[in-house]
């Protein structure tokens, strides 16, 4: 909407209030005339009542006069919202386009600016500081030319009364205008300071709570309220004094206002005892006068929003007011389509404090040349990878890929041309899919393309999880996934079709792994709800968190002789659990294992307390519902905190037996009862093919069971559709939902997939496993070598002698560069690094 | 069609308190408070390895302490060309602690040699619940050097003769 060419941060408050809104602007220009000529018809109307009607005692002027004087306020009462709405209107959009354009411009700003800026600060920003500026910008014009009109209507109206009346009683705004810029200028600064104080402010406590294990770790509470305690009592005297100063200038002006009419008193009064002004006139005389206040006040109003919005943008446009290092996009060209070979000479890279971390670099590539960079932590391996992937602005020397300069290009042509791996790779929130098509979206993006044509085929998508060793993880997903009913009907059949095929196959070879769904034997890893039922609720009040207060299921329990002993079993839970983690964090790790809910500790810890002062069947309903909601929960094979009696576990198969009769009598279609030849909507993908339940959560046994379900998916071709459905699983903010191992292969995969000319690696394999390390080199020796440059940080030494070029770093030089055997042979660095390690 | 609770029937008693007994057992774990005890007995798992799975692979980071249950299982040491069986490890024994204090790739494999159950620690669970415990870390850590310097001197005053060569390489406990 703003083709400015200056920086969002460089643009003055007041270019707001046009650019894109002259239209609204103009009508509410319109409307404010018209508002302003409606405010004054009441005045001369009251006048014209007092001395024409009732003194003449007319009553068909009076009722005309008094029709006027309603319509005229009707108008102006209703012309006020249209001028309020389109004053939002302009407002709000202003607003959002400053945020969009602050949040645009940050986004472009170099690494380094971010070292140094808490994201609470940026948060505060885009968030709060700029929303006075909002309000300033819809009332840039309406108020001023409102008031303004006004105030003119109304003095030149006083002054067609009675010009000497006139002028005493408007003579105390002078004054006014004087005393009052004097005050503001004390509130502005107050403000400024409040502004950088509270900005401190939210960068400290967005540090605290990032750094929260540290503060645990060290008990160091006294320490970090001590820091926080001194900025907000500083945060206090500031706005203190900011707010006095802002109610001396309401106070004085409220005084002078009051002090008006006082004037009018004597002076009109005065001039009506000597019959020099009519009756009418005074009392019109103190209404427009007393009229004149609102505006007034709205000025001085808006002028302290005016000095509030203006100090408030000016502070954060200045703070964000630096340069993207790189151009977004080429200017006058498309972008280019590079060659890979990559020259660097003389590369130095000097910190702002004068620290060198690269120092007189050169090296060269070919295209399809893989290069190793060794060395030290420390020693400048990544500063290298992160200048010549345009992520750093080197200081000093040349670094050129396919003989462009890298700090001359766009991020568009490096984006089309480099793919870059972290050494801690950022997974956002989404689904995985969307991570893997992370770099290919935001490509296409950038070259202006449809939002989803040119984006990698399923297949391709496919073959970049199977190559970086995801797969695995990808198909779990997929495999732990709930359908919901009327969805995928097709693969639901076909995954009843091939159960049976699976049990007869590896039912016997998964025995240890699988509990296998059965009518006759209790479920030691399902729940004591699910092991009464027995399959899944079709109605909501059967659904299993409802259970413990549904009155036909409670009777049912009663019926069964299961209501005490669930009640005794749901006690020893509570106990034992609060015992173990009664004072532990609300941390996912400590609740993995419990029946109890991170959330509901704290209830279930008051529960105790109160079990300790009574019997059971003492306690209220609610609580027994507590309990109860816990005993239907357990499953032995997973909270471990307590031993399931046998004597309950007869009763549940007892109770099993009796729950099928009685709904089949009296609820018929409320449950779906597990059956070989029915999908379980109730349960997983995964479940619903091993018509079970897999005993253990651990890696052995999940490699166990995928071997056999993998086999066994490919020979029903429905390994493809698994793998979709996993695609769209939810890996949670920063991607928390995955292993950091999982993490950096997805952060491969989506590299991968963009198919990059020149591929930067930075210790991207760091968190994987020796299989899935050995399996991404081989991916880049059998696929990439001769096709794609690549730069690799090496943190193992064990995967270096593949490479072409191996170049060892120290104090930001390279010391040795050259193939593995030739550095071993000249026993150098390498050969010591190689040796000391074994 | 049956569930297989076998001798691993989590019905038979109660896991968590035997889990409880053998923690305050091991040496590794025997400064701390019962409160850490119970919350290390949640946290671990019991697992069963056939006879021939590997419980970790050299290499690997697993991350993971075991405390055999009952089975025996070989430590072995991979070379590029032969395998070699190092020492046995049988019920009753833990072993993992320096796995669960920082990431560490292995230096050897552990194969089950007849059929296995264990308790298994992971280090991020171990970890996090450390983090509960701030005083815990410096027991844990005085334990492990003196576990350390204990195989050390073990190590020298070996009478063994085939050790005499070794010992011109000695000197963890001096790191």
């Amino acid at each position: 909407m703003t083709p400015t060419d200056k920086p969002v941060t460089q643009r003055s408050l007041f270019s707001w209030v046009l650019s894109g809104n002259l239209k609204l602007q103009l009508l509410l220009v319109v409307v404010i005339m018209v508002t302003v000529f409606a405010r004054v018809v009441p005045l001369e109307m009251q006048k014209r009542i007092v001395n024409q009607a009732i003194n003449l005692r007319k009553m068909d002027l009076l009722l005309t006069y008094c029709g006027i004087y309603l319509a005229a306020v009707i108008v102006a009462g209703g012309l006020k919202y249209l001028i309020n709405v389109l004053e939002t209107v302009i407002g709000q959009r202003a607003l959002a386009e400053m945020r969009k354009g602050l949040y645009h411009h940050i986004l472009t700003l170099p690494l380094n600016f971010f070292r140094k800026t808490q994201p609470g600060m940026v948060v505060s920003s885009l968030v709060t500081e700029l929303t006075t500026a909002g309000t300033f910008v819809g009332m840039a014009l309406a108020v001023p030319v409102t008031n303004v009109l006004t105030l003119l209507a109304f003095a030149g109206y006083l002054l067609w009364l009675n010009p000497l009346l006139a002028v005493v009683s408007l003579s105390i705004y002078p004054i006014v205008l004087l005393l009052v810029p004097l005050l503001q200028k004390q509130a502005n600064k107050s403000n400024k300071q409040r502004v950088d104080v509270t900005r401190t402010l939210s960068s400290r406590i967005a540090e605290s709570i990032s750094g929260i294990h540290e503060i645990h770790s060290n008990g160091a509470y006294p320490l970090e309220n001590k820091k926080y305690d001194r900025l907000i009592d500083r945060l206090l005297k500031i706005r203190t004094r900011w707010s006095l100063y802002k109610y001396g200038v309401k106070t004085l002006n409220n005084f002078f206002n009051n002090l008006s009419p006082f004037l009018i008193f004597i002076l009109g009064g005065y001039l009506a005892m000597k019959g020099r002004l009519e009756l009418g006139a005074l009392v019109a005389f103190l209404s427009a006068q007393e009229k004149l206040y609102n505006p007034w006040k709205e000025m001085i109003e808006f002028y302290q929003v005016y000095q509030d919005a203006s100090v408030r943008y000016r502070r954060t446009m200045t703070y964000f007011n630096r340069m993207p290092e790189h151009a977004l996009a080429p200017a006058d060209r498309t972008a280019y389509h590079l060659d890979a070979d990559l020259q660097i000479k003389d590369l130095s890279f000097v910190t702002e404090g004068g620290i060198a971390l690269l120092d007189n670099i050169s090296l060269d590539l070919k295209a399809g040349e893989h290069l190793a960079l060794v060395g030290f932590s420390g020693s400048g391996k990544s500063t290298l990878a992160q200048c010549v992937g345009q992520l750093y602005k080197y200081t000093g020397g040349i670094v050129k890929i396919g003989n462009q300069e890298v700090a001359q290009l766009s991020k568009k042509d490096m984006i089309n041309n480099v793919g870059f791996v972290a050494q801690h790779p950022f997974i956002f929130e989404g689904t995985i899919e969307e991570n893997l098509l992370y770099g290919c979206s935001a490509a296409l993006a950038g070259n202006g393309h449809q939002e989803d044509g040119g984006l990698p085929s399923l297949d391709d998508r496919i073959a970049v999880l199977q190559h970086t060793g995801i797969f695995t993880d990808v198909l779990r997903f997929g495999l732990i996934t709930l359908l919901t009913p009327g969805i995928h009907e097709d693969l639901t059949r076909r995954i009843v079709n091939v159960r049976r095929n699976f049990q007869a196959d590896f039912g016997e070879l998964l025995a240890d792994h699988v509990e296998f769904f059965s009518d006759d034997s209790y479920l030691y890893h399902s729940s004591i709800s699910e092991n009464l039922t027995l399959g899944s609720a079709n109605r909501p009040e059967f659904e299993p968190a409802q259970l413990p207060t549904n009155s036909y299921f409670r009777n049912f329990l009663d019926k069964a002789d299961l209501t005490r002993p669930l009640l005794s079993l749901g006690s020893g839970l509570t106990r034992q659990t609060v015992d173990i983690l009664g004072n532990l964090p609300p941390d996912e790790v400590f609740f993995e294992q419990s029946p109890i809910n991170a959330t509901e500790l704290d209830d279930y810890k008051l529960l105790v307390q109160r079990l300790k002062q009574a019997r059971l069947h003492q306690l209220s309903e609610s609580d027994q519902q507590m309990l109860l909601t816990l005993a239907l929960r357990f499953t032995p094979g997973v909270h471990k905190m307590v031993g399931l009696p046998s004597v309950l576990e007869d009763l549940i198969l007892e109770g099993r037996a009796l729950f099928r009769d009685k709904v089949a009598a009296e609820h018929p279609g409320a449950f779906s009862f597990f059956q070989q030849d029915e999908y379980l909507y109730s349960q997983t993908i995964l479940n619903n093919i091993l018509f079970g339940k897999p005993t253990s959560s651990s890696h052995q046994t999940q490699e166990k069971i995928n071997q056999s379900i993998i086999q066994l998916l490919i020979e029903e071709d429905l390994l493809e559709t698994i793998l979709e459905i996993g695609m769209q699983f939810e890996v949670g903010t920063k991607g928390d939902k995955l292993s950091g191992g999982q993490r950096q292969k997805l952060a491969i995969a989506r590299a991968f997939l963009k198919n990059p000319r020149l591929l930067i690696m930075d210790e991207a394999t760091s968190a994987l496993d020796n299989n899935s390390q050995a399996r991404i080199q081989n991916l880049i020796d059998s696929r990439y070598k001769g096709k794609s440059t690549l730069i690799s940080v090496v943190h193992r030494l064990d995967i270096v002698k593949k490479f072409d070029k191996i170049a060892v770093m120290r104090a930001g030089k390279i010391v040795e560069i050259g193939t593995y055997e030739e550095l071993i042979n000249q026993k150098g660095v390498l050969y010591e690094l190689v040796a000391g390690k074994q | 069609m049956s569930s297989s609770p076998g001798n691993n029937d989590p019905a038979m008693s109660c896991e968590f308190k035997e889990n409880l007994k053998i923690f305050r057992e091991i040496p590794f774990f025997a400064g701390l408070s019962l409160e850490a005890h119970k919350v290390f007995a949640y946290l671990c798992r019991r697992e069963t390895y056939q006879a021939g799975d590997y419980l970790f692979r050299q290499g690997d980071d697993d991350g993971q302490a075991f405390y055999i249950l009952s089975g025996s299982a070989k430590i072995t040491r991979q070379t590029d060309t032969a395998t070699t069986d190092i020492a046995q490890c049988e019920a009753g024994e833990f072993l993992g602690s320096m796995a669960l204090m920082g990431t560490q790739r292995r230096l050897f494999s552990l194969q089950a040699k007849t059929d296995i159950r264990s308790l298994v620690l992971a280090r991020e669970k171990f970890s996090r619940a450390m983090q509960q415990f701030p005083e815990l870390m410096p027991k844990a850590i005085a334990s492990l050097i003196q576990r350390v310097c204990l195989w050390e001197e073990r190590l020298l005053t070996d009478p063994a003769q085939s050790c005499d060569q070794c010992r011109t390489k000695a000197g963890v406990s001096l790191l």
